[in-house]
């Protein structure tokens, strides 16, 4: 019968374009979970913070020794860090993503052998931080969060441009390390790096701004000579008032010609924060800001 | 003059004994020659002698005061020592290196004056060395350093001189010359010397009284035409010698013939 | 010419030399500066850049070169002449390594005992260097007859090594910013800004050259080995011990005030030794003088040749350490 065989050979196209349809429908559904790392490692404390901003904090398995925030990463494994890398805790703890320093390579090729896809971490500017979580966004499938996130910061950060737009630009000397009680051994924000670009945002012109490297090594005679107006000092615990504070600035008290110290705009800001290019650079630049137009 | 009191030596506690229960006497005047193979231990009693190393058991006096009363200053204001050989860690002139023995002399914060300089042109000179006196020591030839040094004990202006093996590595000629120097310095100067050697033909020649020693011991002591006898050379060295007058000098020689078995 | 005499002259014009430098380094840098305005006591002392820094930038600088340059230079002669060895160094017995694991510690820990205006760092060099001393000396001491040349070097390149051990596993330790600041004060620096350090450091070195003053001659006599000296007068071991320990003191002192700057210690005496000869009564005093201007002039260099940015002046001693021993190298062979 015509009809009869008719009707079977359509019944077998129409099972046979089900099946493609749901093998197309469906598969990337199920690729697209697979690609969704659930056990994450992260070596790099400021994409540990990005990942927890952007919601893929529970998926974090372990963390580097130098990881503190947020609250969450405190009872984590740590599984070392830049120098010392614990590879075999790392693939003890079965992670299916690992992110890395760039400078990394050992580490990365070991994860390549190993059959771990990795996430390679390098330092740029601040501009780089918001591209480095919308990276990591699309890499832990979390692409509207981290869009989320990143306009979030985006727009304090726009919020701190207007506040500051118009006001003259104190020249400032951005300090983030020098030996306790002496001025020696002092690294300042140079022309480049995310340090200087939060300085640019909060409304200060960074005083070695001529200078293409992110950190350089100031001596006393070029701090006289550049003669800053403000000088931030980044540090990563509160001076206790008293007796410490007075030290510390008495320490600047010895360049007396420098604007920032005749006029006691020797301005000290505390907390890991201000230093980890991470998520929350907006709220780092926000103090900065206040601290240079009060 | 000098004289060892039954001294011992060992260099480590436990360590076998160098110089094993010797007594010694350095008259005034006297030329004494302290012969024996290597390792007799005449280093090491030279050493004692110049109180450079202490005795283990026994003294040594200076005159009547036992030597480790005494300061390093006052020991080297009477007693010199030439060592065997001199090797020097940073370049020096030959009148440097004879300016240094005047350090005795001087306080610590004096520099050599005139006289030094006189002393010290003089010792160079009574070496025959005094043409080599702005040469740096290292460009002299064996025989022209072993001269310098010598000076340079000289000008420590002691009494006492102590030579170890100051003609050990010296061609024949500065052998001559050097042993020609050191009896007209003892004669007509007075200088009261001891030699260690190894030559026999030098102790021989040169030295009015022996000290043989072996083993650390003292074989035999006195005059060398008593003590330098072919019994006392076959103990000393395990050699049948012959030894004799040479008719023109009046030293007398050895001559070795064979060896033989203990 | 008599002895006493060309002495005192040939120091004399070392002396010259090494004023002109101290008084002319301070006037030159990365910024042009005038030096009427910076005299000019008429003009308020937080007004005054100029002031400010001849007087806290550059002074300090160029004074801490002079004293590290003149204790380095001066410990390396008196150790070549004790150690009998024209390369020994004022490192070579270990009182830098101990000196530079203090400051690691200091560093890497963050500690923070100041005293007197001085930070942590320093003081803590110092103990270092005096731990390192007690150390070797010890060691080189328990023999019998006094203090053993040999047992001293042996004494001083194990603690070395087992100091630079020590100090590659704080530097591993330590966080990435404190492991960059420690490789960073082995490179020197004489940036103080106060003169604080110095007025802590100089008590050392004065007495180390209290030290020195009375070792020249018998620093002569020891060429010629232990047991001539000692019978030419010398009193050996006590000789050693004060060289030792002068020349261990003036090191620690330098080190805990400028960092261990190499080659100084090293490339002074040897230049000396070529311009004036081997008695030690010039070349001690020679080297210090020479030792303060050629540090002070490194320091210059490092200051004023990559403005506004400065090198180590540990790199620039080092580049003219190098090149000068390949030098005499070639001269000799």
């Amino acid at each position: 019968m015509t009809t009869g065989r008719h009707t079977k050979a359509t019944n077998n196209t129409k099972a046979f374009v089900l099946f493609m349809l749901c093998f197309v429908v469906f598969v990337p559904f199920v690729l697209a979970f697979q690609s969704k790392p659930q056990r994450i490692i992260s070596l790099v404390p400021a994409l540990t913070e990005m990942l927890f901003a952007i919601g893929a904090g529970p998926q974090v398995v372990a963390v580097s020794s130098y990881d503190e925030y947020p609250s969450e990463v405190k009872g984590l494994p740590r599984v070392g860090a830049l120098i010392d890398p614990d590879t075999e805790r790392i693939i003890a703890l079965k992670p299916d993503l690992v992110i890395t320093y760039g400078s990394q390579v050992d580490l990365q090729s070991q994860m390549k052998r190993a059959g771990i896809a990795s996430f390679d971490y390098r330092h740029g500017g601040l501009g780089h931080i918001l591209v480095t979580m919308k990276e990591l966004g699309a890499r832990t499938g979390r692409t509207a969060e981290a869009e989320q996130a990143v306009a979030a910061i985006e727009t304090r950060l726009a919020a701190v441009r207007a506040s500051v737009a118009g006001k003259r630009r104190p020249r400032t000397l951005l300090v983030f390390s020098r030996e306790p009680k002496t001025l020696r051994n002092m690294y300042v924000s140079g022309g480049r790096g995310f340090l200087h670009d939060m300085l640019e945002i909060a409304g200060g012109e960074d005083v070695f701004n001529d200078i293409d490297k992110e950190s350089v090594q100031v001596s006393t005679e070029t701090i006289l000579a550049r003669a800053p107006e403000v000088i931030i000092e980044l540090r990563p615990e509160a001076i206790p008032a008293g007796p410490p504070m007075r030290d510390e600035l008495a320490s600047w008290g010895r360049l007396a010609s420098v604007p920032a110290v005749r006029n006691r705009k020797v301005i000290f800001i505390a907390g890991h924060a201000v230093t980890v290019p991470g998520p929350r650079v907006a709220e780092s630049v926000e103090r900065m800001a206040k601290a240079l137009h009060p | 003059m000098l004289s060892a009191d039954h001294v011992s030596f060992r260099y480590a506690p436990g360590g076998p004994l160098v110089v094993d229960d010797v007594s010694a006497r350095l008259a005034k005047g006297a030329l004494v020659g302290i012969l024996g193979p290597n390792g007799s231990g005449k280093t090491t009693l030279l050493r004692l002698l110049s109180g450079t190393r202490k005795p283990t058991a026994g003294r040594v006096l200076l005159g009547d005061q036992p030597l480790d009363r005494l300061s390093r200053r006052d020991i080297a204001r009477r007693i010199a020592v030439v060592p065997q050989e001199t090797e020097l860690a940073f370049e020096y002139s030959a009148l440097e290196i004879v300016l240094m023995g005047r350090h005795p002399h001087l306080g610590v914060f004096t520099v050599e004056g005139p006289e030094d300089l006189r002393i010290a042109r003089e010792a160079l000179a009574s070496t025959g060395t005094d043409q080599l006196a702005e040469r740096p020591f290292h460009e002299l030839s064996g025989g022209e350093k072993q001269r310098v040094v010598i000076a340079a004990a000289l000008a420590q202006s002691a009494a006492l001189l102590l030579l170890d093996e100051p003609t050990a590595s010296l061609d024949l000629g500065y052998q001559l010359e050097v042993s020609t120097l050191l009896q007209r310095l003892n004669q007509d100067d007075g200088v009261t010397m001891a030699i260690s050697t190894h030559d026999l033909n030098l102790a021989a020649s040169v030295c009015r009284e022996l000290i043989l020693m072996r083993d650390g011991r003292v074989l035999a002591a006195g005059p060398t035409n008593e003590v330098l006898t072919p019994e006392n050379v076959r103990m000393l060295y395990d050699v049948e010698a012959d030894v004799r007058i040479h008719g023109d000098t009046g030293h007398m020689t050895v001559v070795p013939v064979r060896r033989v078995t203990r | 010419m008599s002895i006493r005499r060309r002495i005192v002259t040939i120091v004399s014009l070392f002396a010259l030399g090494a004023i002109a430098v101290v008084l002319w380094a301070p006037t030159v840098g990365s910024t042009s500066i005038s030096l009427s305005r910076a005299f000019d006591t008429g003009i308020a002392w937080e007004d005054n850049v100029d002031a400010q820094i001849f007087f806290v930038a550059r002074l300090p600088r160029v004074l801490s070169g002079a004293l590290v340059g003149a204790a380095l230079a001066a410990a390396g002669v008196v150790l070549q002449a004790m150690l009998r060895n024209p390369l020994a160094t004022p490192f070579t017995l270990g009182v830098s390594s101990g000196g530079a694991l203090g400051a690691m510690l200091a560093i890497a820990f963050g500690l923070e005992v100041g005293l007197m205006g001085v930070s942590s760092i320093p003081i803590a060099s110092f103990a270092g260097s005096l731990v390192a001393i007690g150390i070797v000396y010890w060691l080189a001491s328990s023999q019998k007859r006094g203090l053993s040349t040999n047992v001293l070097l042996l004494a001083g390149v194990t603690l070395n090594s087992f100091f630079s051990a020590v100090i590659l596993f704080v530097q591993y330790m330590a966080d990435f910013t404190e492991s960059f600041r420690t490789v960073r004060w082995l490179m020197g620096d004489l940036d103080v800004g106060s003169y604080s350090p110095i007025i802590a450091a100089l008590p050392f070195i004065v007495a180390a050259f209290a030290m020195f003053a009375i070792l020249p001659r018998t620093l002569n006599l020891l060429t010629l080995g232990e047991d001539v000296a000692a019978a030419r007068g010398v009193e050996v071991i006590r000789t050693q011990r004060l060289a030792f320990l002068s020349a261990s003191l003036a090191t620690g002192a330098a080190v805990s005030l400028g960092g261990p700057i190499g080659f100084i210690g090293i490339v002074v005496p040897h230049l000396v030794r070529l311009m004036v000869g081997s008695d030690h009564r010039v070349v001690l005093p020679a080297s210090a003088l020479f030792g303060a201007a050629f540090t002070v002039l490194c320091d210059l260099t490092a200051r004023t040749i990559m403005a506004p940015l400065e090198l180590p002046v540990g790199i620039i001693t080092a580049l003219i350490g190098g090149p000068f021993f390949l030098w005499l190298l070639v001269k000799k062979s």
